[in-house]
């Protein structure tokens, strides 16, 4: 479907613009949260190792295994900035 | 309540003939941390009891019979110890050789079971053979063939080729069974190779296969009856004898707990010493229950000389946690990141207050903290041991808190409660009430619509977590403050504040509340600088965690609302096909049952693991260290049997 920029009136150029910040505010969550989970993979493993041979290490191999997470937040913010 | 038990390092020295009344004394007093006494030349380790080898063989005995018996199961109703030691012995041997005999009978049972199945195993491919095994071998003119051929292949026709003078038998289960003179064997065989021919061996019985299967399988049934006839005995044992081998087990685990104890003392030809902690409240009643006992006959002193030398052993100390008994669940919280060191701030009390106000603040639904409630209060009361007994209470306490904000949200089950401007709510004719505008022109409203004030929750959240951060920082400063001094307190932790103070100077100077920015920029590199002179040019690296450890906070906010998105979804979905009326409707009843039991189960791992990490991750890191021993108080938790 093509959209004739010169007959669109305001209100489709304005749902456009809306539609646009939606596809950004769901790239940036989606993407963030695709990065966190590559480096969560790699530390969760890690951790599950870890922990299997030693018990103790639960709470740091967590902690080591949740601080990619921060990555995914940050592009929740972006998304609720870009959305408001 | 945010320190740990003080400790005192004690010394108990006396004469060999009152070892053993003090050991007594000491084991119930249950108190005294032993340190094992290493060799140095000097003194010697101290040798076990006398009776201590009997005691521990005994031990060993009672643990084989409760583990052949399958005991396990916890059995609350003490037994007089006493009572218990006089008959203990004789009714052990009693009970020994009962079991032993049974022991023997299964596993004789269970060879002749194993012997069964493994000629059943040999015989069952030549089943409907009407041969005897004895007459399959030993000819010299004849060879004998058995085994298996392709499927669906003829051999005869080709067998009459080669010879007339033949025989040959099929089984039930295709197995055949071939004999010809000696003289053909070579063509056969190669007839047979050429029929993708695989021997199955001839069992070494004598016996028609048919008569054999059914004797085997005869006594393959006596067996097993055999078998369930001495189970039920042994359960028989079981239930009869459960109490005396749970009490006496743990009576000869005391008994040689004590009688063993020398071997972490330093004893000399006639005298002994005991090193070891103990909590300073309990010390006084010790010294006097240990004099009374052995008539004075040993001295006992605190090593307060070595106050320095303490503070340098900072991690020897062990660590007895020193709680209310409402935060005391939360020290399992601790346990899992580690145990605080002696001279640091116990944060329990902290994670006591923000874990389930942040629990509370993600999840605020009143469905679910219903139903979590109900789920931890059932399985508080079935399920016992201290590990489960310290999560369900943690779950309690964050579903009390999660009610709390359910009603301050007005959310049930990811239904909104109360109207809000034309988006209908579950209970009709409660409209929300507009209490004032904040953030962006969001209107704070009672009951908090979250989906409709997420700029307003977001700066909230990271408030919040502002707050959080510089609790951590100010029990940061006391803790340096205590081991480095005033200088590092301030150059390491202070630094952070004032970061934090330079950065929102900035932030109010770009929005334009105040008129310029320099002081912003003047404060934060003032900041920086004492960073750099307190931790070192590494600092610089660590900067932007500020950032990222604030706004890591909006996840409380974050986390909700997808917990709200998954919710509605599931109300969405099974709202149409519930009103698509008919059979939609059982399907919506249980993509509603089913959407729901997925997002509490989702309820209490995501909102859980968040509030966690906020704690560990933000939290923790800007004052603690942990890695405190565990305080182990020679001594024994009576569980089975009472003195």
């Amino acid at each position: 479907m093509t959209v004739d920029i010169a007959s669109a009136t305001l209100e489709q150029i304005l749902a456009n613009q809306k539609g646009l910040l939606a596809i950004g505010a769901g790239l940036a969550v989606g993407l963030a949260g695709i990065g966190s989970g590559i480096a969560e993979k790699d530390i969760g493993a890690a951790a599950v190792g870890a922990f299997t041979e030693k018990e103790e290490l639960f709470g740091k191999g967590l902690i080591m295994t949740v601080i990619p997470e921060t990555i995914v937040i940050f592009g929740f913010v972006i998304a609720i900035m870009m959305i408001i | 309540m945010l320190k740990p038990k003080q400790m005192s390092r004690v010394l108990l020295v006396g004469h060999k003939d009152v070892l053993e009344q003090t050991i007594e004394v000491l084991h119930s007093l249950h108190g005294l941390h032993i340190e094992e006494y290493e060799d140095d030349g000097y003194f010697n380790i101290g040798k076990p009891l006398p009776g201590a080898e009997q005691d521990s063989k005994d031990l060993l005995k009672l643990r084989s019979i409760s583990s052949f018996l399958g005991i396990g199961d916890p059995y609350h109703r003490p037994v007089d110890a006493k009572q218990l030691s006089s008959g203990l012995k004789e009714k052990l041997e009693a009970l020994d050789s009962t079991v032993s005999e049974k022991l023997s009978r299964k596993s004789d049972i269970e060879a002749n079971l194993k012997d069964v199945e493994t000629k059943t195993h040999d015989i069952t491919p030549f089943s409907g053979i009407p041969i005897d095994f004895d007459l399959c071998s030993g000819y010299d003119s004849l060879q004998v063939f058995s085994g298996v051929i392709k499927k669906g292949t003829d051999i005869e026709t080709d067998l009459k080729k080669i010879t007339s003078e033949y025989q040959l038998f099929v089984g039930n289960t295709g197995v055949i069974l071939l004999f010809v003179p000696v003289r053909y064997g070579d063509d056969v065989s190669h007839l047979l190779s050429e029929c993708e021919f695989a021997e199955v061996k001839i069992p070494e019985i004598s016996g028609v296969p048919d008569i054999l299967l059914s004797e085997l399988e005869s006594r393959h049934d006596l067996l097993t009856a055999d078998l369930g006839l001495l189970s039920v005995e042994i359960d028989s044992i079981k239930s009869q004898d459960e109490e005396f081998i749970l009490s006496s087990e743990e009576l000869l685990a005391i008994e040689t707990q004590k009688k063993e104890a020398p071997l972490f003392f330093a004893t000399s030809e006639h005298a002994f010493v005991i090193d070891g902690w103990i909590p300073d409240d309990e010390f006084t009643l010790m010294k006097s229950r240990v004099s009374e006992a052995t008539g004075d006959r040993v001295h006992i002193a605190l090593r307060e000389e070595a106050a320095d030398e303490v503070a340098a052993e900072d991690t020897n100390i062990p660590i007895e946690y020193d709680n209310p008994k409402i935060v005391k669940p939360f020290e399992a919280v601790m346990n899992l990141y580690a145990r605080p060191k002696y001279h640091e701030i116990d944060p329990t009390t902290f994670v006591f207050i923000a874990f389930p106000l942040f629990y509370g603040l993600i999840l605020g639904d009143i469905g679910y903290a219903l139903i979590l409630l109900g789920i931890s209060l059932y399985g508080r009361s079935k399920l016992h041991g201290e590990g489960w007994n310290s999560l369900f209470t943690v779950l309690i306490y964050c579903n009390i808190s999660t009610l709390f904000f359910g009603i301050l949200y007005g959310e049930f089950l990811g239904f909104p409660l109360a109207e809000l401007h034309g988006h209908p709510g579950l209970i009709p004719g409660w409209h929300t009430v507009d209490l004032f505008t904040a953030m962006g022109d969001e209107l704070v409203t009672f009951p908090i619509h979250r989906t409709h004030l997420v700029s307003t929750l977001l700066i909230l959240t990271i408030l919040i977590g502002v707050i959080h951060i510089n609790i951590g920082l100010l029990a940061g400063f006391r803790n340096v403050l205590k081991q480095h001094g005033m200088r590092e307190a301030v150059l390491e932790k202070v630094s952070w504040m004032v970061l934090q103070l330079g950065a929102f100077l900035l932030l109010f100077g770009m929005m334009g509340v105040i008129p310029s920015m320099l002081p912003g920029a003047c404060v934060l590199i003032l900041a920086i600088g004492m960073l750099i002179a307190g931790e070192g040019a590494v600092a610089i690296i660590e900067l932007p965690s500020i950032l990222s450890n604030t706004l890591s906070y909006s996840r409380l906010l974050a986390v909700g609302l997808s917990s709200i998105g998954i919710a509605t979804a599931i109300n969405t979905m099974s709202g149409m096909l519930v009103e698509s009326g008919g059979l939609f409707i059982i399907g919506g009843v249980a993509v509603f049952i089913l959407g729901h039991t997925i997002n509490t189960a989702l309820s209490v791992i995501a909102p859980g693991l968040h509030a966690l990490r906020l704690q560990y991750v933000e939290f923790f890191t800007k004052f603690y260290e942990g890695g405190g021993r565990i305080y182990d108080p020679f001594g024994y938790n009576r569980v089975y049997t009472e003195e």
